[in-house]
C-alpha cells in the first residue's frame, strides 16, 4: 500500500466545515457548466 | 391534435414525456410505453450494492403519476417500426407487446404523429460467455434488482471474512466493448470503504479489471483536468487514489469467459490470462434491442433505422480516428428517413467511440464503448421534447433546439464511499463530453477549468442531493422544471 494522500490532504477532505463550503461551491460551479447551455457544433450556411 | 409516443420510461424517456406534457394542452396525447412498472435513479444503484440504500428509495411506480399527470402509460414493449404504416393502417405506428396482466403477451399497434425511442441499452450479458448476474459469483449493479442481488453476494462474503476467510474481489468491465466505467469504478470505492467499516479490508485483494488503456479513460479517451490548483491527467488522478486505497488493477482486458470463480480474459498484448475471485461485479456490453422496421408494403428497412441503435443526425462515414471530429456527433438525434422519430440519450447510435480505438495482437478490439450518462441522457431528451413542441405549436420543422455532446459540459459524481461524515465524492466536471480537440488543442480536447476534479466528503453530499433533488424532479412535483437536467 502505497500512501498518495497526506494527513493534512485528507483532514482538507473530510473536514466537515471546509466541505461545506466546498458544497456551496462544487454546486454553484457545476449548476454554471451544465447549466450554461449547450448547442451545435456544425456551421450552418 | 398530435399524438406523441415515446418508448422507455427511464432517464431520457421520463424526462422527454415530463416535459411534453407541461408545455402541451391537454389535446394533445403524450403516451409512454415501457416494459418497466418503476422509475428508477439509476446512478444510486451503487448504494443498493452496498447494502447502504434500500432500492424502494431509489424508485417509484409510474403508473399513478402517469395517471395523475394526463400521460398515457401502456406497460408493454416496442416489437417492430412501422414508420410508413401498412396497407390496412395508413398511420405510422410501433408494433408493442404487453408484459404484464391480463394482456400479457397480445400486441398492439400504437399510431404516433412523433416517436421518441429512448429504449436505452440492452444489457448484453449472453456477449461474455458465462456472465449471468447472480451466476459463477458475479454480480451487476445496472439494475436495483441486480444490485439488491449484489449486495446479498457481498454481504456474504463480508461474513465469511469476519469468520477468518481471504477473499479476492474482482470489479470493472465483463467485455472488451463495455462502457459504464464510471459506475464500476464508483463500486470498486464503495465496496473498499464497506470492507473497512466492517473491518475485513485486510482480508480482502481488490482488483479493477477494465478494457481502457489507461485509468481514467472511462470511455471518454480520459481527460486533462483541474485538481487542487494543479493540472493533471485523469489517470494520475485514478491512479492516486487506487494507489492510496490499496487497489490493484488490470488494464486492457477484454473479458471474454466466465467460470465459477475464475474470468478470462485477453490483454492488448495478445495474452490470454486468468484471474480468480471470490466476488466481481462487472459491467456487460450494451446493444440495441434488435428491433425490426418494414415499410408500408412489409419490406425490412431495418437499415435506415438502425444501426444496432438508432440512426440519428450522426456522420456514420467510416474513418480513422486522426480524422474523428464532434461534428460527427449528432445535434438534434432525428432520424434522416423519418423526419418524425428521434433517439435521445442512450438509444441513439453514436458515430464512433470516443476513445481510441485498440486491437490486440490478435486483432481483437479491445476499448470502450461511448458512454451517455444520465446528464446528457436528460439534456438530449429536453431537447427532443422542445423540437417537437415548437413543431407542433408552429407547423415547422425548424429544429432550433440543438445538443452535441461535443458541445455539452457533464458532471460526473462518483460516489467514493457512503456516509454523512465518513463518505466521500469524486466531483467530476467536463466540458465537452466528447473531446473537441480543434477548439481545445492544447488540453487534450477540453476547455480547463469546466473539466475540473474534486475529491471530498462534499462529493458525496452532492451526490446525495442529487438523489433526492432528481427523484424530486421525476417525481414532477411542483415547480419540477426549476432542476435543470
Amino acid at each position: 500500500m502505497t500512501k498518495r494522500i497526506s494527513k493534512y490532504q485528507r483532514f482538507k477532505m473530510m473536514n466537515p466545515i471546509i466541505q461545506f463550503f466546498k458544497f456551496l461551491y462544487l454546486s454553484l460551479k457545476i449548476m454554471v457548466i451544465v447549466a450554461g447551455g449547450h448547442g451545435g457544433t456544425r456551421r450552418v450556411n | 391534435m398530435a399524438k406523441i409516443v415515446v418508448l422507455g420510461a427511464g432517464i431520457s424517456g421520463h424526462v422527454a414525456a415530463a416535459h411534453l406534457r407541461r408545455k402541451l394542452s391537454k389535446e394533445h396525447i403524450v403516451e409512454v410505453v415501457s416494459p418497466n412498472s418503476n422509475y428508477q435513479w439509476i446512478p444510486s444503484n451503487i448504494w443498493v450494492g452496498i447494502g447502504r440504500m434500500k432500492s424502494k428509495s431509489i424508485l417509484f411506480p409510474l403508473k399513478p403519476l402517469y395517471k395523475k399527470k394526463h400521460i398515457n402509460y401502456k406497460q408493454a414493449k416496442a416489437v417492430a417500426f412501422y414508420p410508413e404504416g401498412d396497407i390496412q393502417l395508413e398511420n405510422p405506428y410501433v408494433e408493442v407487446e404487453y408484459v404484464v396482466g391480463e394482456q400479457k403477451g397480445k400486441k398492439e399497434k400504437v399510431t404516433y404523429d412523433y416517436l421518441i425511442n429512448a429504449t436505452g441499452p440492452k444489457l448484453n450479458f449472453e456477449a461474455t460467455e458465462g456472465l449471468n448476474p447472480g451466476q459463477n459469483k458475479t454480480f451487476s449493479v445496472c439494475t436495483y434488482n441486480h444490485a439488491e442481488h449484489a449486495w446479498e453476494g457481498l454481504n456474504a462474503l463480508i461474513q465469511q471474512m469476519k469468520q477468518g476467510k481471504k477473499a479476492k474481489i474482482l470489479i470493472g468491465t465483463g467485455h472488451a466493448k463495455a462502457t459504464c466505467q464510471g459506475a464500476a469504478f464508483e463500486y470498486i470505492l464503495n465496496v473498499e470503504q464497506e470492507l473497512r467499516r466492517h473491518k475485513v479490508r485486510d482480508m480482502a485483494e481488490i482488483t479493477w479489471i477494465s478494457n481502457e488503456y489507461q485509468l481514467g479513460d472511462f470511455g471518454m479517451d480520459g481527460m486533462l483536468l483541474s485538481y487542487g490548483g494543479m493540472t493533471m491527467k485523469s489517470h494520475e488522478m485514478v491512479e492516486m487514489i487506487f494507489e492510496d486505497r490499496n487497489i490493484k488493477w488490470i488494464l486492457g482486458a477484454g473479458v471474454q469467459k466466465i467460470e465459477n470463480g475464475i474470468a478470462h480474459y485477453e490483454n492488448l498484448e495478445g495474452e490470454f490470462k486468468t484471474e480468480n475471485y471470490d466476488f466481481a461485479m462487472l459491467i456487460p456490453s450494451f446493444s440495441g434491442h434488435g428491433f425490426k422496421a418494414y415499410d408500408k408494403t412489409g419490406n425490412d428497412i431495418t437499415e435506415k433505422l438502425f444501426k444496432g441503435f438508432m440512426v440519428v443526425d450522426a456522420d456514420y462515414t467510416s474513418k480513422p480516428y486522426e480524422e474523428w471530429t464532434v461534428q460527427d456527433w449528432p445535434e438534434t438525434y432525428q432520424n434522416p428517413t423519418y423526419k418524425n422519430i428521434f433517439a435521445p440519450g442512450i438509444a441513439f447510435a453514436p458515430p464512433h467511440s470516443i476513445s481510441k480505438p485498440r486491437k490486440s495482437k490478435n486483432g481483437t478490439e479491445i476499448f470502450p464503448a461511448p458512454p451517455r450518462t444520465g446528464m446528457p441522457s436528460g439534456i438530449t431528451a429536453k431537447l427532443v421534447a422542445d423540437n417537437i413542441i415548437d413543431a407542433i405549436k408552429s407547423g415547422k420543422n425548424e429544429l432550433q433546439h440543438k445538443g452535441s455532446m461535443g458541445n455539452m459540459g457533464a458532471a460526473c459524481i462518483a460516489s467514493a464511499g457512503f456516509g454523512l461524515t465518513s463518505g466521500s465524492g469524486i466531483s467530476i466536471t467536463t466540458f465537452p463530453i466528447v473531446p473537441d480537440y480543434k477548439t481545445y488543442a492544447d488540453t487534450q480536447g477540453r476547455k480547463l477549468g469546466k473539466t475540473f476534479a474534486s475529491i471530498g466528503l462534499a462529493g458525496h453530499w452532492l451526490k446525495l442531493a442529487l438523489h433526492h433533488a432528481f427523484i424530486y424532479k421525476a417525481k414532477m412535483k411542483p415547480l419540477w422544471w426549476l432542476i435543470p437536467e
